[in-house]
């Protein structure tokens, strides 16, 4: 072990003889080179760190010393836990970094002139922002489309928390029977898996597309999210509180609420405001996608039918107002249930 | 359905408790044995009785089980051999209901005093009433004027009626284990068992908690059996102690006959190496 290691240290060419998968090699040589001026000064510094003690007379002491230290190909000492998460991080990371060139090379870029582009772009966004009006759709109209999607986003996590809850007392670690937790928990990363708008397309083959698919497809992802959620944060309480109730003889719903729910409350909350953001983002994009109604319609129309910018931007401005007036209102809330 | 229950019950219980008291003790080990996860053995063989009203401490190292033979009384962790019977219940073949009979009478009082730290001291208080009320209302946590009254004279008695209010993460820990202890007391228990609760406290709260179980066991004849990490203190509160080192009792008997050398053999060290204020 201890002689591995020191092949390891004193000899750079290691590092260089190394299997090293085909990529550019340049950075490792200038890696190999640094490693090799560290590596004399640290034996140097071990040297000294062993003369010093007492029983320095021992050679193995040394030896002794280095026992436990595991080296890296660059000969210095090793501080993380072991296991695969290094290697695995860096493998998807160099995945994603190969996948996003690809993508870039093989663009069909269709002689844009970037400039030019980009200066269009600014423009219009000028023109959505600070020209604003509404032409095709009047004002109540729109305040009534808001109150579609947002009935839409509500509605979904309404209902989501209710299963996301029921669901998530059946997977919490410090509540649940260990095999039903992970069938359970086994399913809801199923649904997650799934993105939203797939769900609200998948379910509009029986309800049609409209309001109905838009608020099941919601609500089911909603729910698998929230499950996640909500066990995480039951999983956070002192199981000593269950305890002590299970103790004095309390059964499993009184539990549940007069101990569960009251410590976990808090978290309960801030979760669902969460969630109940994301749902009206969702519910805006599947207006348009899934002809479910609401502002997501009219940003739609305004921009794919109407070619209007200053619509779109007296609509956009809309949604940011109403989404600021929700954020104050969650802030508030979350607040008193401290 | 709760109420008939109850009173079936009720008279099931007068008639074991009559017929018993004259010879069988309220809680009794016999032979009894723990092994946790197939490899540790936390008890082995333990034999003791408890009488009514007894004050009993059990004092022993770390890791020699005192917390298990709390837990296998009100089945938090089942015994993996021998029997334990209170109050007429055999707690090794007792089904649910029976167990849910055993935790009403008795309760329990922790280290950590394991409160609902967001809801008000009372409602922690009444808690304790729980496991006598229909699933529904403890779940709602609808309380009577009675048991709220109730609450209030034993917050009274603790010495805590000014803090009925609060929330329970605004008290100091000497105050929050008499939280504890009220909602234990809340149960009318016949049993306390309390899992070090001094062991976080300054000595002066730890006198309070002490006096507070000892004047409860004197007054209200509940049985209390505690461990305790404090020798001193065991000696001077309890009516007789237990000393079990790894898993095996090394004593049984009153505080006055536990030598010097009796402590350090159930702590397993010399002389001169605890710490300990006995003289
Ligand atoms: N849930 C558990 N699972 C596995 N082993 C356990 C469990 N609880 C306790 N043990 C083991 O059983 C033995 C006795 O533990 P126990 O908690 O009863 O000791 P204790 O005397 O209460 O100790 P302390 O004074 O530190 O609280 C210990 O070796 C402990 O590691
Ligand atoms: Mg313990």
């Amino acid at each position: 072990m201890s002689k591995e290691q020191s092949t390891k240290v004193s000899t750079p060419t290691a590092v260089a003889t190394a299997p090293t998968p085909e990529i550019d090699t340049s950075y490792f040589t200038t890696i190999a080179t640094s490693a090799a001026a560290s590596t004399t000064f640290r034996s140097a510094e071990l040297v000294v760190e062993a003369a010093a003690l007492p029983l320095s007379s021992d050679s193995s002491l040394a030896e002794d010393l280095q026992k436990h230290r595991e080296k890296s190909l660059r000969g210095r000492i090793k501080i993380g836990a072991k296991g695969m998460s290094g290697p695995v991080i860096k493998i998807t990371a160099l995945v994603l970094i190969a996948l996003t060139v690809y993508g870039f090379i093989t663009f069909d870029y269709k002689n844009i002139d970037f400039f030019t582009a980009v200066a269009k772009t600014l423009h219009n966004v000028r023109v959505m922002f600070t020209q604003p009006h509404l032409v095709y759709n009047s004002f109540p109209g729109l305040m009534w489309a808001l109150l579609v999607t947002f009935a839409l986003g509500a509605l979904a996590t309404f209902f989501g928390a209710i299963v996301g809850f029921f669901g998530a007392l059946l997977c919490a670690k410090n509540l649940a029977n260990p095999i039903v937790g992970n069938i359970v928990r086994a399913i809801v990363a199923f649904i997650r898996a799934v993105p939203t708008v797939l769900w609200v397309l998948i379910f509009s083959v029986a309800a049609g597309l409209g309001s109905v698919a838009a608020v099941v497809g919601l609500t089911f992802h909603s729910a698998g999210y929230l499950v996640k959620a909500y066990s995480e944060s039951i999983e956070e309480i002192d199981y000593g509180t269950i305890e002590a109730l299970k103790a004095s003889g309390a059964k499993y719903w009184q539990i549940i609420f007069q101990a569960v729910v009251p410590a976990s409350i808090g978290y309960l909350t801030a979760w669902t405001f969460l969630r109940f953001e994301i749902n009206f983002a969702n519910a805006i994009a599947i207006g348009a996608a899934a002809g479910a109604g609401g502002i997501g319609y009219d940003l739609f129309m305004a921009s794919a039918f109407y070619f209007d910018l200053s619509e779109l931007g007296f609509i956009t401005y809309t949604v940011i107002i109403a989404v600021v007036i929700l954020e104050i209102v969650a802030t508030r809330i979350k607040a008193k249930v401290r | 359905m709760d109420g008939k229950r109850e009173t079936i019950e009720k008279k099931a219980h007068g008639m074991t408790s009559t017929a018993m008291t004259a010879e069988a003790p309220l809680l009794e080990f016999q032979n009894v044995s723990k092994i946790y996860d197939k490899t540790t053995k936390a008890l082995s063989d333990i034999s003791f009785k408890v009488s009514e009203g007894e004050f009993v401490s059990i004092i022993g190292p770390s890791g020699s089980g005192k917390s298990t033979i709390l837990r296998c009384i009100n089945r938090l962790v089942a015994a993996t051999q021998g029997t334990i019977h209170f109050d007429g219940h055999d707690i090794g073949l007792a089904d649910k209901r029976e167990i849910h009979q055993v935790r009403k009478k008795t309760g329990m009082i922790f280290q950590h005093y394991n409160l609902v730290n967001r809801m008000s001291v009372v409602e922690n208080v009444l808690h304790g009433r729980l496991g006598h009320k229909s699933t529904i209302s403890g779940v709602v946590g609808f309380y009577t004027e009675k048991e709220k009254e109730k609450a209030f004279e034993i917050l009274e008695k603790l010495g805590l009626s000014d803090q009925a209010y609060k929330r329970c993460d605004e008290l100091s820990g000497g105050q929050k284990q008499r939280v504890g202890i009220a909602r234990s007391i809340m149960q009318q228990p016949r049993l306390i068992l309390c899992d070090e609760p001094i062991a976080s406290l300054d000595p002066s709260s730890s006198k309070v908690i002490m006096d507070h179980l000892s004047d409860i066991n004197k007054t209200m004849n509940i049985t209390c059996l505690i461990n305790l990490h404090q020798v001193h203190v065991a000696l001077k509160y309890s009516q007789r102690i237990i000393g079990i080192t790894s898993g095996n009792i090394v004593y049984d008997g009153p505080p006055e006959s536990l030598t010097k050398d009796l402590i350090y053999e159930i702590y397993q060290s010399n002389e001169g190496e605890l710490i300990t204020d006995v003289e």
